[in-house]
């Protein structure tokens, strides 16, 4: 950090972006409207695995106002590039062409002057299909003689590897103990309230196209559209207003497509807002799966190896199928020391929707199993879920830590985090009072999870399961610009979802300038026409912290080198006695001069003969950041899968209700630690939110499919989001245990909570239910759910 | 062809008045014929309560509502909750205690508890999650935005002592 700083970094600066959001003005995309714009509708499939025989679309023409109408066959030559390691070529597209893989898979689609007479219109269309069998449980899917979603794929696993690191069988061999366990997840989302969409515009005399999308991948949609198109990637303008929440759901870039092309054949902007029905069935899903996990220990519970067989449900993704198992991969060992791992990879196609990126990817089911199979170890050897974890945690000492599989965690200090969290909640007492509960009859429980939140996805890591390397690295871009009049715009490639970037942005840009916060202006729009960015740029992987500070940070040293270079010209000083603090640019020695940084602007930009010869004009400059941390994989096939790992410790006071089988919490605490904390308010905020995130996963939220492959959840009362009734009051601690490897020590912070949490209740719920002897293994704890695993014990 | 029908309401204190066909939603309505985009869809089924708008005085989902049940009524949406630039104390509270983050499910978490503090000025806890329990949050995990809207009726109860009247919306 520069000398500058005048400490706005770590205050709880309040939102500068609330403004417009509290007076009903945000501008996302559907408040957004051109001239003569269209409304699009979807016609989907009703069925979820069937041959197409044909798509009559003949009666939508006879309806006033439908001006455009397309099917899969209008599609077929406008296909995106699938990342997948497989011999055959399998693109996608965004409507189907020959056969429907899911329920609510896109197969026409129709433009019309509003939404009413679009709907009207997909109600006329025909679909005729032949009836294929669905493939729906995943180890059902990867058994050979399995009926393939792609005849051009010989089975339905899409990928598997498998990958060892260290002595994994000799530790088998030599540990006194060994416990085996088999976990399932289900399908779940976090569903931003703002569901998906897109407007389209193509412009005939220049063959370009214009897009207003809330897609939080950006820098990989531009692409992904111009090869889809055929046009050159500098005929696609890709602007990202203001986003509704985004959590990893809103990367959908066939759906853009799909305007595009609608926009095209009906010479109109189109507009496409998902409706929540097809937002549940057909966006994506978080990824459902079954992990075995198999421990050798030793009998003071040192955890010496660890065998994890994972099988991820990627649905119908063949976006990025990959992406579960490498995520978890990297989180295998969470906040343990553990020298020998093995992975097991199998990622496998059903007939479900896309699975896709949900705050965590993958994570959270990895913590679940672990986390899991630590409290099964403490109960075969009578210790403490506590004790259990202190005894493996990766001591701090040995910071900064290699996994075994590569992955470098930075920094932390789990067993202090583990301590605050047992003072936090008095765990003692909650025993106690525990203890009184049960004496009474009444089944409550104690949960305690740890879990490192990892940030700063390293695109390297694809080469390993793909094989071939389209990209790597991580990285983002930023413009910070001083104006003529002083104030400062900036522009980061990734313009957020909900995090608070225009004040944590400016908090830091106000830092390294030396201005205050008020006079920073952070663009809440992406526009791949001004806003600097790369392939990289985007939303996701909870980067902010560890690698847009530092593209943003990058820019500002340059444009205030180049600001106290002019200055040192107008005042005659050296460029190496000047500061700047609020907004004035003055010499260190006392009585000397002093000049406003808006003075020193507008020279930049207007008074052009006043700066020294060979000097460009204006104060602006744009930072393209490489994040130093990344590497390739190694010969071993180790890689840092992501950058920087924040960690956590939830613990959760439950009662189950035994006439009803339901979960109360009675008491949740957290401690966390992200390094510094740039915002404190904000990154509390986060960490309610994820938590409650973690909570729906871990007691309400389950996508269904009947065995048929029919979705039974397609609206908010029958798949159940957390309300002010369900959602309880969360204690935060934090400890700042700062990166000695980002720019201001700060690591990821939004995506924590979604990751212990559903380990967290499992275990408090095992605990409470423990007088009864059963286990838990799967999710979500529904009342259903545990009624069947408790069987005809509950009633007793 | 669908026949239309005029319709006259008041929104948030003027005259409006407008042709729709009978199954236009009243949230359509706001959003596209008088670019009132304040008021948001979440699910358009009911449940989210992004959509809350009042009418006379009464939360509603304007998803499930035609603008034609409107016709003759008081309409009041998140646009006329501020009075002569100035921030109804919820919308203070809401920006002081960060009870917001994407701000998507923001004007229907307002409209409902502005309810809430004129039926009961003083509302404890369990009054406010009770009261925003049709509204769904993604973001928050709802604890600041319960402490928002504490806060903002407490500043109301405060502004109307002060006064010496009650704050009329």
């Amino acid at each position: 950090m520069s000398g500058t700083a005048t400490g706005w970094t770590g205050k709880r600066v309040l939102r500068k972006e609330d403004g417009k959001f509290l007076s009903g003005q945000g501008g996302y995309v559907d408040d957004l409207s051109f001239p003569g714009m269209l409304h699009a509708a979807v016609y989907r499939s009703p069925y979820p695995h069937a041959r197409i025989i044909s798509v009559d679309t003949s009666e939508t023409e006879k309806i006033p106002g439908v001006q455009a109408v397309i099917t899969g066959q209008d599609a077929v030559h406008h296909t995106m590039k699938s990342l997948i390691p497989v011999p055959v070529k399998l693109g996608y597209g965004c409507l189907a062409i020959d056969r429907v893989r899911y329920v609510g898979e896109p197969v026409a689609a129709v433009a019309a002057i509003d939404r009413y007479v679009a709907e009207d219109a997909i109600e006329r269309i025909r679909g005729e299909y032949e009836l294929l069998e669905a493939i729906v449980d995943p180890e059902k899917a990867v058994e050979p003689g399995a009926p393939a979603l792609y005849e051009e794929m010989k089975s339905n696993v899409i990928w598997s590897d498998s990958f060892t690191f260290g002595e994994v069988d000799q530790a088998f061999e030599k540990a006194g103990r060994t416990l085996k366990k088999r976990f399932h997840i289900q399908r779940y989302a976090s569903t931003p309230l703002e569901t998906f969409g897109c407007i389209a515009q193509f412009d005939a005399g220049s063959e370009s196209y214009s897009f207003w999308s809330n897609d939080q991948r950006p820098g990989l949609t531009a692409g992904l559209l111009a090869d889809a198109l055929g046009v050159s990637q500098a005929k696609i303008r890709l602007i990202v207003p203001d986003v509704g929440g985004g959590f990893g759901n809103k990367r959908r870039a066939p759906y853009l497509l799909m305007a595009a092309l609608l926009a095209k054949k009906a010479g109109k902007p189109v507009k496409w807002i998902e409706d929540r029905r097809e937002n549940l069935m057909a966006l994506m899903h978080a990824c459902n799966g079954v992990l075995e996990v198999e421990v050798a220990f030793d009998t003071d519970g040192t955890v010496q190896a660890l065998i994890v067989r994972d099988l991820a449900d990627e649905g119908n993704n063949l976006a990025n199928p990959t992406v579960h198992s490498l995520l978890k991969m990297g989180n295998l060992t969470n906040c343990y020391k553990i020298p020998a791992v093995r992975f097991e990879a199998r990622a496998v196609l059903t007939n479900k929707c896309p699975s896709g990126a949900n705050r965590g990817i993958g994570k959270p089911f990895m913590c679940f199993a672990i986390e899991r199979m630590m409290d099964l170890i403490a109960r075969e050897l009578d210790l403490d879920p506590a004790e259990i974890r202190f005894r493996n945690f990766i001591p701090p000492e040995e910071f900064p830590y290699r996994i075994p599989s590569g992955t470098v965690f930075d920094s932390g200090d789990y067993p202090e985090t583990l301590r605050r969290s047992l003072d936090q909640m008095d765990y003692e007492r909650l025993r106690k009072i525990q203890e009184e509960a049960r004496a009474r009859g009444r089944y409550v429980g104690i949960g305690i999870a740890v879990a490192v939140e990892p940030s700063s996805s390293n695109l390297s890591s694809y080469i390993l399961t793909t094989g071939r390397r389209l990209a790597s690295g991580m990285g983002e871009a930023a413009l910070v610009r001083i104006e003529a009049d002083g104030s400062i715009r900036v522009a980061v490639g990734d313009a957020g979802s909900g995090q608070g970037y225009e004040t944590t942005v400016a908090q830091i840009v106000a830092d390294e300038l030396g201005v205050h916060p008020d006079t920073v202006h952070v663009a809440s729009w992406f526009d791949s026409c001004t806003t600097p960015w790369l392939y990289a740029s985007g939303n996701y992987s909870n980067k902010f912290s560890g690698t847009n500070t530092a593209a943003i940070i990058g820019a500002a040293e340059k444009v205030r080198t180049k600001l106290l270079d002019l200055a040192a010209h107008l005042m005659g000083a050296d460029p190496q006695d000047l500061s700047v603090e609020e907004g004035i640019v003055h010499e260190r020695r006392e009585g000397t001069s002093s000049m406003p940084l808006a003075e020193i602007a507008r020279i930049a930009y207007r008074d052009l003969l006043m700066l020294p010869k060979g000097m460009e004009a204006g104060l602006e400059a744009r930072h393209y950041h490489v994040n130093p941390q990344a590497d390739l994989p190694d010969s071993e096939q180790r890689v840092r899968t992501q950058l920087f790992a924040s960690n956590s410790v939830h613990m959760v006071m439950v009662e189950v209700d035994p006439g009803t089988a339901k979960v109360n919490i009675l008491k949740y605490g957290m401690v966390h630690d992200c390094g510094t904390e740039i915002n404190p308010m904000i990154v509390e905020g986060l960490a309610h939110g994820a938590t409650v995130h973690g909570i729906g996963a871990a007691l309400y939220e389950e996508f269904i499919y009947d065995e048929n492959g029919q979705f039974l959840t397609a609206n908010f009362m029958d798949y159940l989001k957390p309300t002010t009734m369900e959602s309880p009051h969360i204690e935060v601690d934090s400890l700042e245990t700062p990166s000695p490897f980002t720019s201001l020590g700060a690591k990821g912070a939004g995506e924590g909570g979604a990751i212990p949490a559903p380990a967290a209740i499992a275990n408090a719920v095992e605990d409470a239910l423990s007088p009864l002897g059963i286990e838990v293994t799967a999710l979500p704890l529904t009342p259903g759910h545990i009624w069947q695993i408790m069987g005809p014990d509950l009633s007793r | 062809m669908i026949h239309r029908r005029e319709i006259r309401l008041k929104i948030n204190g003027a005259e409006v008045g407008g042709t729709v066909e009978p199954r236009r939603t009243l949230a359509d309505f706001l959003r596209e014929n008088l670019g009132l985009t304040g008021t948001h869809l979440g699910c358009e089924h009911g449940v989210c309560g992004a959509c809350t708008v009042l009418i006379d005085g009464a939360t509603a989902r304007s998803c499930l509502t035609f603008a034609v049940q409107v016709d003759g009524c008081e309409v009041s949406t998140v646009e006329g909750l501020a009075r002569d630039g100035e921030w109804h104390p919820l919308q203070q509270a809401f920006h002081e205690n960060h009870a917001l983050q994407c701000g998507f499910c923001t004007p229907g978490m307002l409209m409902s508890a502005s309810e809430l503090i004129k039926r009961n000025p003083d509302p404890d806890e369990s009054d406010v999650r009770e009261a925003l329990a049709g509204n769904l949050c993604m973001c928050t995990g709802y604890i600041n935005i319960v402490r928002a809207v504490l806060a903002g009726a407490r500043m109301t109860r405060e502004g109307a002592d002060e006064s010496g009247e009650t704050r009329s919306s």
